[in-house]
């Protein structure tokens, strides 16, 4: 494995889709706070709260705890809003949509068209800031489930919106938080009715495409009490020179009994073979299992981006809830992660697991971090983390830095974690049976990952798996 | 800080004008901070700053050195040892090594001890050391029997400070066993230790940590070294019974095939906080760590466990370990661990694990099913647990003289 060798594969969803774009001029004030709001037609209320989140901002300085460390980024000198000009009103039906943008979703393989049908997913596609289309309404509409753009859920349901936005990431949170809470543009927004199930798996994808636009998604999933939902997240973003931020607020809340599993895989433009370019990933995603026996589970697969600073979390306040979280990042080249999840035990009885494996090779560096803190309340809690990191190359890193807190005598935490290289066993075996290298590391890595691959939905499985392999196309020699 | 600190330079006796000038600008620069807190990552859990600030009003540096009380010697096994007196170094006795082999010495010289510009307590020892002991052992010889320190602490240390400093070179293939032995009266005092260690190809060094009665000190112990091909470090620290402890070593492993033990068996009683903080930088092919921390933690005690491994990238087929396990036996106990891997070559084994929970219940059963009472099993598996780390020490007499302490300990709980 010489990282010498290293070649990148050409992104493969490196396009960009030609279409003149409504701005709101740059800079980060109250002006063009209240631009958004205005745009966006929302109350009074939603603006106050951004103006609130505003203020807050101005006395937050941004972290520099990380280990990934990245040029200055002026906040001045970004868009906030940016929005597809034909979409100022919204089309009624998807022969509305403007035709180049079903283009771009087709080549990403959204279905949205025809292929809705065969794949059963409701599909509520971003295109930068706006919502376009939401599939599958009606068969959603029957079970009483919401699955809208958050902007329209404001004006629609502002009810349910008030009472949750901002309950688990509050806007006083760190400085990307609360930035989010002051400019979000849109995102989704997801209400399971008590003891329903929903039908389908719900995803959204999105695209960041105008340049120099940071994208400001904001998400909410209420699970009400006894529902189930599964919610997938998938990402691609053209090929850009800048480096382009993101900066979303993830909420979910697990009422009594429900079940939240959110599923993303995210493959953002990760800059060239040098490091140019690429995405900033620092995403706040945040789930609250407030009712008893409730259950949120994560599951993500980073490989893109060329900065995954993120921490999908969970807060274990009711009695006997779970919190899951698998995670896969893939770092290739000049990538950086430093990614982990957080697990607060409030509840008595508990229980969290946390799988995260870590794949580093070039000259990328992938970090774990992540608290498992169980409260003096907690009793009969339970933790077990395991972070297993794979090294190809002695140019790349990987890290490891759990906190472990335990303040309770009938609670266990058990947190495990090994850095090594690709098995040469392995691959004698493998090449003896007529796989070439690459083959054989590809077949190796998606077992090393397996166990978190397995936790996807089947849709996204089989991307994952690709891009698993993709990821690393060219990384062994 | 100023107004917690009643520091008087008048009572140090320097050598010249420009030492106490040097002294006076450590002190400034470390006033400039102060005692770290929990915004420090390395202080994260152990708010050193609010632990100070709560028991003490006001500290003074010391200043009497008298001492005329006999020190009562182990005489479990034969040892060679050192006696300090607050700190300061007062006498030793070699009677069991070859005279001009092992050289020890009061320390005067503080340059060079150890360069931690980021470390405000090492400002403060730079101002206010009064030297400690300097240890050597030369070329090829090996250290028929154990040194130990006696580190002695006299009752009217009440609200005072004290720093000193260590040195510890071991030449080429040479051996020694060091045991550092706290007793102290009741007092409540700090205490604020740097040490360096220098281990040289071929040597092997052996330390002990061992507080013999519960104290009211809070101390501060950071011993940084180097190891050279072929060297072996092995620390063990059994320091139980101070109210506030934090030791923390910083090992480079420069050369190949060196290796690195710290192991700590630790039973904390009321009130009291441990922490122990390691970094082992693997800077060189084939070297070995390993490192195993053991808490049993009782009511209202604190338990930290902060450790880093860190691989560089020519460092290829490093061995290392960590391993930190909690006993918590009361639920206003608490432990908190933050095992570390920093790592940038590819052909190794590191990890690392962590376990904290409460004594195997069915372990429990076990036992009393065959007719041992609770608290007995309990205890029973107590020492067990702590036991554990002695395992390899070769030297028979030291091993029951340790394991004898322990006991001392568990039957304590």
């Amino acid at each position: 494995m010489k990282s010498e060798e290293l070649k990148n594969q050409e992104y493969k969803y490196g396009f960009t889709t030609e279409i003149e774009n409504f701005r709101a001029p740059k800079g980060l004030t109250e002006e063009t706070i209240r631009l958004i709001s205005k745009i966006k037609k929302e109350p009074k209320w939603m603006l106050d709260w951004r103006i609130k989140a505003f203020n807050r901002l101005k006395a937050l300085k941004e972290p520099n705890w990380q280990k990934p460390k990245y040029p200055k980024i002026d906040y001045q000198n970004l868009y906030y809003y940016s929005a597809p000009k034909s979409m100022k009103d919204k089309p009624k039906s998807l022969d509305e949509v403007d035709p180049k943008l079903i283009e771009t979703y087709n080549k990403l393989g959204i279905p949205l068209n025809e292929q809705k049908r065969l794949s059963g997913v409701a599909v509520d596609a971003v295109f930068d800031s706006v919502s376009v289309a939401t599939t599958f309404k009606g068969e959603l509409d029957k079970k009483g489930i919401i699955f809208c753009p958050i902007s329209e859920a404001i004006q629609k349901h502002p009810d349910l919106v008030k009472k949750y936005l901002g309950s688990v990431i509050p806007i006083s949170d760190h400085y990307f938080a609360t930035l989010n809470s002051a400019v979000f543009t849109d995102g989704s927004f997801v209400y399971i009715p008590p003891n329903t199930r929903c039908p389908m798996e719900l995803s959204t994808y999105f695209r960041i495409n105008a340049s120099e636009t940071g994208q400001f998604e904001r998400t909410l999933i209420v699970a009400d009490k006894g529902s189930y939902v599964s919610y997938l997240e998938g990402c691609t973003a053209p090929m850009r020179d800048e480096n382009q931020l993101h900066a979303a607020n993830v909420e979910l809340v697990a009422l009594d009994d429900a079940e939240i599993k959110y599923s993303t895989v995210q493959n953002w433009y990760p800059g060239d073979k040098n490091g140019v370019g690429g995405i900033y990933n620092f995403v706040t995603k945040r789930g609250a299992c407030r009712g008893k026996n409730s259950k949120i589970s994560w599951t993500q697969v980073e490989t893109g981006s060329a900065i995954t600073w993120k921490y999908p979390s969970c807060i274990l306040q009711g009695d006997n809830s779970v919190g899951e979280f698998y995670s896969i990042a893939i770092t290739n080249n000049h990538q950086k992660a430093d990614t982990g999840t957080k697990m607060l035990h409030l509840g008595k009885n508990t229980k969290s697991k946390i799988i995260s494996k870590g794949i580093s090779a070039g000259k990328a560096d992938n970090t774990y971090r992540g608290l498992v803190d169980i409260s003096a309340n907690a009793k009969n809690s339970r933790n077990y983390t395991q972070c297993d990191s794979l090294l190809m190359g002695n140019k790349c890193g990987a890290h490891t830095i759990p906190y472990i807190k335990n303040k309770n005598s009938s609670s266990t935490v058990e947190h495990e974690a090994t850095t090594s290289k690709i098995n040469e066993d392995q691959l004698f075996y493998c090449n003896q049976r007529g796989l070439n290298q690459e083959e054989a590391v590809s077949l190796i890595v998606n077992g090393f990952c397996k166990e978190v691959l397995q936790q996807l939905p089947m849709e996204f499985a089989v991307e994952a798996q690709k891009l698993v392999s993709i990821s690393l196309e060219g990384s062994v020699g | 800080m100023e107004q917690l600190f009643n520091i008087d330079f008048k009572k140090i006796s320097t050598s010249s004008n420009k030492e106490e000038l040097e002294r006076k600008k450590y002190f400034d620069l470390f006033l400039k901070t102060g005692l770290p807190n929990k915004k420090n990552e390395s202080w994260k859990f152990s708010d050193l700053n609010f632990i100070i600030s709560k028991n003490f009003k006001q500290i003074a540096n010391y200043d009497n050195f008298k001492f005329d009380k006999k020190i009562e010697l182990i005489n479990d096994f034969d040892h060679n040892h050192i006696i300090l007196i607050n700190g300061v170094f007062k006498s030793c006795d070699i009677r069991f090594e070859e005279k001009e082999k092992v050289k020890i010495e009061r320390l005067n010289s503080l340059k060079g001890i150890s360069n931690q510009s980021n470390n405000n307590l090492h400002n403060l020892n730079q101002a206010l050391s009064l030297g400690g002991f300097n240890l050597e052992v030369q070329k090829d010889y090996k250290c028929k029997k154990p040194i130990i320190i006696y580190n002695y602490f006299t009752s009217n240390l009440d609200n005072k400070i004290i720093n000193n400093s260590n040195q510890i070179k071991l030449n080429q293939n040479s051996e020694l066993i060091l045991i550092e032995y706290n007793i102290g009266e009741q007092c409540k005092f700090l205490k604020n230790t740097f040490e360096k260690i220098n281990i040289n190809k071929g040597s092997e060094l052996k330390t002990f940590t061992i507080q013999k009665t519960k104290s009211n000190g809070y101390f501060y112990k950071n011993i940084s070294g180097t190891q050279d091909y072929n060297s072996s470090y092995q620390n063990f620290i059994l320091s139980s019974g101070l109210k506030f402890n934090k030791i923390e070593i910083d090992m480079d492993l420069v050369k190949e095939n060196a290796s690195c033990y710290i192991l700590a068996g630790l039973i904390l009683g009321k009130e009291e906080h441990q922490e122990i903080k390691t970094r082992v930088n693997h800077m060189a092919t084939n070297c070995k760590s390993y490192q195993k921390i053991k808490n049993v933690l009782q009511k209202d005690s604190k338990g930290v466990y902060q450790g880093k491994i860190f691989v560089k990238d020519n460092a290829q087929k490093t061995d290392a370990y960590q391993l930190s396990k909690a006993l918590i036996l009361d639920d206003r106990a608490e432990f908190n661990a933050k095992p570390e891997l920093e790592i940038y070559a590819d052909d190794v084994k590191c990890s690392h694990g962590s376990t904290s929970g409460s004594i195997d219940d069915d372990a429990i059963h076990y036992l009393m099913t065959r007719g041992i009472e609770l608290p007995i099993a309990k205890k029973l598996l107590i020492n067990g647990f702590i036991n554990e780390i002695f395992e390899k020490i070769p030297e028979e007499k030291l091993k029951i003289f340790l394991e004898k302490s322990i006991k001392e300990q568990v039957n304590g709980i």
